[in-house]
């Protein structure tokens, strides 16, 4: 019999990687249509204060009597105590969700997946590229940049949406766009309206602000999470700029339903989006069949 | 797994319903019985039923470790407090042939090395493996995959056929309990029995017919080299994406999980349950997108994952060669012809033929 398994079967069973924890929903946040941001905390305070993750991590969050689905985590781990998720709603048990209020209570458990390469990033330049609903993973990663900030070197955000209307966290974005520590750009797909036009003159595709971006490419790690579409004109735009393909990271979804690398359905190639992603440098869609 | 031969036992056959008894006693006893044409593993009332001539049984014994329908917790929508009402009952599995030995080693490695399962822990401490020497029919290839004999598997004991006699391998503490205990039925092993055991082994592998057998050499990189082949689509247009293929395989373990509320949805079960990736749902996400959009997609899929896939998560392959997929597939889809055919027809007799070709280059 093989070593580890024969330890394993002579161990006392381990902790279930399955097991939910109770959470409280303590606020929600209508973004923009069908978008709405989740605050919770756990009922064990232990669970509270000991929660950490890495940006671009997910956790599974159980819809009482619908089910579980995975969702990106979209707060920093440097600001503790609550844990927020912005879920978009698009089928029965994100339908579910969005009708719960404060107050309610979920089960959550987590965190997985790899997260982005957060210490590796350190000392270089960082370039954010989200598109619609891929602002939320990476909204994580620009807090615990920023609130890190001495450690990394410039820090470009690009982010497109559909208008205004669609744009989430208006407000944090608008004030990020007023800080000198980090450069913002923004896209819409179309102006039309008066606020369309206050949020950005920039009209177009996120891959147009590409070009604009002041950075040495070899000296920058780049994060993109959008549609899976856009991935495969994003990525394209990126190395036409000289970003080495190795610095390039990007968010992948897949259907899930353990989390854990136990139920097979995420697989991407011969790797799992829960345990070997979902960030995965762009060198990999090369190896990884139907990756993007 | 290592070979004690010191420990090995002999057990003559005429024990056999003995032993049989000696094991029901020490929990619910699973062993291959008759079914119509077929072979299934049954839980045994009465151990005259046990089968031990057969070739394949329909379903692999996998279905013991990892049943169709799994409950993984009931909540109470009021408290989401999660409870298990799992509990496993100690169990012997008979009769298991070497290539699901295997495969019950690859599930091993899938769900207890990384996460471990729990509850498939659970289960799998309290199963006992006992296997036993077979022939090869005309599906079978686990001499192509390096199944065919239990080395390197995970099992408490091997028998083996030598005639009149089991000859008895022991693989692990709990197998050498279960011979302590029912020591009167086994004697020592004789330098006859050995040689016997040996003749039995070699006579095995000369049942196949070799030149029958994929090539499961490089196997890995011909799939990944032959990802866009039209083998694939030519394959796949018999496939009725039945999903029977990996129904019947020892080694593939994908589920889908669903909560079911009760009647009146104050509680409610997360149940897991087998699925398989040759239904298009097992791809298909929010706004109706499928990752593996056609049945070309999900039958090459299958290959990809068990000859690709499984050796990098595991370090194994994912076939062990019992030829279920091929026996029971409703359109006579056979993995060898498929892996044949991919291979193509620049083969390596060929290639032998013209070395000069090949060094050159
Ligand atoms: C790693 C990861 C992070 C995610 N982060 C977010 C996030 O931050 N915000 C957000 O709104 N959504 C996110 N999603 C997508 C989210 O999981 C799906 O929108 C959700 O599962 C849809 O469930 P539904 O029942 O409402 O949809 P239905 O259309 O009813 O879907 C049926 C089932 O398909 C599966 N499914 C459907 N869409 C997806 C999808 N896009 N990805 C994976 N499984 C899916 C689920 O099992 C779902 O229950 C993420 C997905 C993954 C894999
Ligand atoms: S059993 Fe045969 S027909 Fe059914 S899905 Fe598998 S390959 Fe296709
Ligand atoms: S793929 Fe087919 S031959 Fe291989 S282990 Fe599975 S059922 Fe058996
Ligand atoms: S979500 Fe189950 S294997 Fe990845």
């Amino acid at each position: 019999m093989k070593k580890s398994l024969e330890k394993l079967l002579n161990k006392p069973l381990p902790g279930d990687p399955l097991l939910p924890h109770k959470a409280l929903i303590t606020d929600v946040e209508e973004l923009a249509p069908d978008h709405k941001k989740f605050s919770f905390t756990f009922l064990d305070e232990k669970l509270n204060s000991s929660w950490n993750h890495i940006p671009g991590q997910f956790v599974m969050i159980t819809v009482p009597k619908a089910g579980e689905i995975p969702i990106s985590i979209c707060s920093s781990p440097t600001r503790r105590g609550t844990i927020e998720l912005t879920v978009r709603k698009v089928g029965r048990k994100t339908e579910v969700l969005h009708r719960l209020k404060p107050g309610d209570l979920v089960a959550i458990r987590g965190p997985y997946g790899n997260g982005f390469p957060v210490e590796i990033m350190e000392g270089h330049n960082v370039l954010i590229i989200a598109g619609g609903l891929g602002i939320a993973p990476l909204r994580s990663l620009i807090w615990y940049i920023l609130d890190r900030r001495h450690l990394y070197k410039e820090v470009y955000v690009l982010y497109g949406t559909r208008n205004y209307e669609s744009v989430l966290y208006k407000e944090e974005l608008k004030r990020l766009r007023e800080r000198d520590d980090v450069k913002c750009l923004y896209i819409l797909d179309r102006i039309e309206t008066e606020e369309d036009r206050q949020w950005t003159d920039r009209q177009g595709l996120l891959t147009e602000l590409i070009p604009e971006v002041d950075l040495d490419p070899t000296e920058t790690y780049v994060a993109v999470c959008g549609p899976p579409v856009a991935y495969r004109f994003i990525g394209k735009e990126l190395l036409k700029n000289g970003y080495p393909e190795s610095q390039v990271f990007v968010s992948l979804e897949r259907k899930m339903e353990c989390g854990i690398g136990k139920c097979g359905h995420c697989q991407i190639g011969y790797k799992y989006a829960c345990v070997d992603g979902p960030i995965f440098p762009l060198w990999d869609t090369k190896n990884l069949p139907e990756m993007i | 797994m290592e070979f004690h031969i010191d420990k090995a036992k002999v057990l003559p056959k005429e024990n056999l319903e003995k032993f049989l008894e000696g094991l029901k006693k020490l929990g619910r006893l699973i062993a291959p019985v008759r079914k119509g044409e077929k072979f299934v593993f049954d839980v045994i009332r009465d151990v005259l039923d046990v089968e031990i001539n057969y070739t394949r049984t329909i379903l692999p014994p996998k279905k013991f470790l990892l049943p169709y329908r799994r409950e993984r917790y009931t909540y109470s929508t009021d408290t989401l407090e999660f409870k298990s009402s799992f509990r496993p009952v100690e169990q012997i599995i008979f009769g298991i042939h070497s290539c699901d030995l295997h495969g019950i080693s690859i599930l091993d490695s899938v769900y207890l090395r990384d996460n471990p399962d729990p509850r498939y822990l659970e289960v799998r401490k309290k199963t006992v493996l006992i296997g036993i020497s077979c022939r090869p029919d005309e599906y079978c290839f686990c001499l192509s995959t390096g199944t065919a004999f239990p080395d390197g598997a995970n099992w408490d004991l091997f028998l083996t056929d030598i005639g009149d006699d089991y000859f008895v391998s022991i693989g692990s503490p709990k197998g050498d309990e279960i011979i302590l205990k029912l020591r009167k039925i086994f004697r020592e092993i004789t330098k006859e029995d050995l040689d016997r055991y040996k003749k039995s082994t070699s006579f095995k592998k000369a049942l196949f017919e070799i030149e029958k057998l994929p090539d499961f050499g490089r196997i890995s990189q011909v799939i990944e080299l032959e990802y866009d082949s039209p083998v694939w689509e030519e394959e796949a247009k018999r496939c009725l994406g039945c999903g029977t293929c990996t129904n019947v395989c020892p080694t593939c373990f994908c589920y889908t999980c669903v909560d079911i509320p009760d009647l009146d949805g104050r509680k409610v079960a997360r149940v897991e349950f087998t699925t398989s990736c040759q239904y298009p749902y097992y791809s298909l996400v929010a706004g109706g997108h499928y990752f593996k959009p056609t049945r070309a997609d999900r039958f090459k899929h299958r290959y990809y994952h068990k000859l690709v896939g499984y050796l990098y998560q595991i370090e194994k392959l994912g076939c062990v060669g019992c030829g279920r997929c091929s026996a029971e597939c409703p359109a006579k889809i056979s993995m060898v012809e498929t892996i044949k055919k991919l291979r193509g027809t620049a083969d390596e007799e060929e290639l032998r033929e013209a070395p000069e070709q090949t060094t050159t280059g």
